[in-house]
């Protein structure tokens, strides 16, 4: 009789977390989130965007603070930070003399900074460590309708777009040549990873929404052939690893959602690292 | 696993198109060659906008189904003037027709293929997905590619890849990825095949089959082809040559009919 015990008792940690709705809506908004930053993840690792997507992601922390100090909506103002980063970037890396990688990386740094001046000048912390590092209680309704609503639209583009972007991520001048436009597609890719990361933010936090969209897209990287199936892979990784990363942290309250998350996203990837098979 | 992506992947696509309008890349092209392939008045370029003149005041002419060589010495200019024809580089100054309109990009009657192809690396992509890609051509935005199988079997049989189509395209030798971007050219429906060096890093079976996909069949391409080898001139039906920065047309036939072996 010792096994059914020990497996009711595993059952009870898994559904007692379950009872509670804000356990529920944080389970919806992860599993949403994660699988459209797997899904964009997949060009980010392919394209190395990877620190492009750290700049977007960092800079909607002045965009969230800012948005609060003027009263207005903070998804709002995560996702006109994160666009004006991008533009930024463009802008500084369209001269001679400026790689785009130092563009990025000045935007990213001056950005990040701004974040923080503008947390002094608000005297209130209140959501601030959440809005850094995630929080798995502060899913409301209201986020979950964003959370939706960006999930289909990053979806729905990257469906519209997909033989577009896949043939402008592999072969740019071909994209060139028939008319595809890739250069259109590289902003549009920039929109679509400034709306996932702002999706994501409020169960993993400014400071790692990157990492959901490196680790599990770099695990479908291992395991796909094609682009759809380093998505799907990526989806399953991203899935794993949060609802692993909530279970986690609502276990250990100590640890935030987002570093729950992350830590469980490198699990499926670690084990995918040492089992793929080599390509 | 895969089966699930690839189904979730398709339904999703039906829904999608279903709701946006196909539109297509570029404006549509005019059927047939229009008698002369290629033609250039007093045209000169540059590789890049800021960079010195790459040739000056080329004047020639190609004619429709003309396998033309182009020689010269490395930095005389071809690569420059395979990019102005494909539409890549813009020209400074002179007049150039290619199948009757000035070069632009989204043109499905003009293949190009560089002389290093700048690919992703590892990028997870089979080799009928790279083939596949040159019908996009003939579609455009919001729009699925299913059919066109059959020519993509096609051209990867008369490349002689049909036993690689579902490997990845990494895992492809330099020969094997030449002769695929070739196919893909084929089935883009290519009449005017901008070749720079294609030769060049190749081993004899690539050659061979690339040569007899070009040279032997009765197609009706022309072939502008930028080379180095003399011993191959013999085989092409006019030799531009590129000497600082001047371009001379040193040995020339009518074109299709007086075609050498």
């Amino acid at each position: 009789m010792r096994a059914p015990a020990t497996t009711t008792a595993m059952l009870d940690l898994l559904l007692q977390p379950l009872a509670e709705p804000f356990f529920v809506r944080a389970l919806i908004a992860v599993a949403l989130s994660g699988a459209t930053c797997a899904c964009l993840g997949a060009y980010v690792v392919l394209r190395r965007m990877a620190f492009v997507s750290t700049a977007l992601t960092h800079s909607i922390l002045p965009g969230v603070v800012g948005a609060l100090l003027l009263g207005f909506s903070p998804y709002l103002g995560a996702l006109v930070a994160a666009l004006l980063t991008a533009a930024g970037a463009a802008w500084l890396a369209s001269r001679k003399g400026t790689s785009e990688d130092s563009a990025v990386g000045v935007m990213l740094s001056v950005m990040f900074a701004a974040g923080i001046a503008l947390m002094q000048q608000a005297n209130s912390w209140r959501d601030f460590a959440g809005l850094l590092f995630g929080s798995v209680v502060s899913v409301g309704g209201d986020d979950l309708l964003v959370i939706g609503a960006t999930t289909a639209i990053v979806l729905f583009g990257l469906r519209a777009l997909h033989k577009e972007l896949e043939l402008a991520s592999f072969d740019e001048e071909y994209a060139s040549l028939l008319g595809a436009r890739p250069a259109l597609m590289r902003v549009v890719l920039l929109v679509l990873v400034a709306l996932g990361s702002v999706a994501c933010v409020r169960l993993v936090g400014a400071l790692l929404t990157t990492a959901l969209f490196v680790i599990p897209a770099a695990t479908g990287v291992l395991l796909g052939r094609t682009v759809p199936q380093v998505m799907g892979w990526g989806t399953v990784c991203a899935l794993l690893g949060g609802v692993g990363g909530l279970y986690l942290s609502y276990y250990a309250p100590a640890v935030p959602s987002g570093a729950g998350i992350v830590l469980c996203c490198a699990l499926p990837y670690l084990a995918a690292r040492i089992f793929a098979p080599r390509r | 696993m895969n089966r699930i992506i690839s189904t979730l992947s398709r339904h999703l696509g039906e829904t999608v198109f279903s709701i946006l309008p196909a539109i297509p890349y570029a404006r549509k092209e005019k059927d047939g060659c229009p008698g002369v392939a290629v033609s250039a008045k007093q045209l000169s370029a540059a590789a890049r906008a800021d960079g010195p003149i790459a040739f000056h005041d080329a004047t020639f002419e190609i004619p429709c189904g003309c396998r033309t060589a182009l020689i010269g010495p490395n930095g005389s200019g071809k690569s420059t003037l395979l990019r102005v024809l494909a539409g890549l580089t813009p020209i400074r100054s002179g007049e150039v027709r290619i199948g009757g309109e000035p070069p632009r990009l989204g043109r499905s009657r003009i293949a190009y293929l560089a002389q290093r192809p700048h690919l992703a690396e590892s990028f997870p992509l089979k080799l009928r997905r790279l083939v596949q890609m040159g019908t996009y051509a003939h579609h455009g935005w919001f729009e699925e590619c299913q059919h066109g199988d059959e020519a993509v079997d096609r051209a990867l049989s008369r490349l002689g890849l049909t036993d690689l189509a579902d490997r990845p395209v990494y895992t492809l030798s330099g020969g094997q990825l030449q002769r695929g971007l070739i196919a893909r050219a084929v089935v883009q429906g290519a009449e005017i095949l901008l070749l720079d060096e294609p030769y060049a890093a190749l081993d004899q079976p690539s050659r061979e089959i690339i040569d007899r996909f070009l040279f032997d069949q009765g197609h009706a391409f022309t072939v502008v082809m930028a080379t180095h080898d003399p011993a191959d001139l013999g085989r092409f039906d006019r030799v531009l040559e590129m000497r600082d920065g001047v371009i001379a047309t040193r040995h020339a036939c009518s074109g299709h009919d007086h075609r050498h072996a």
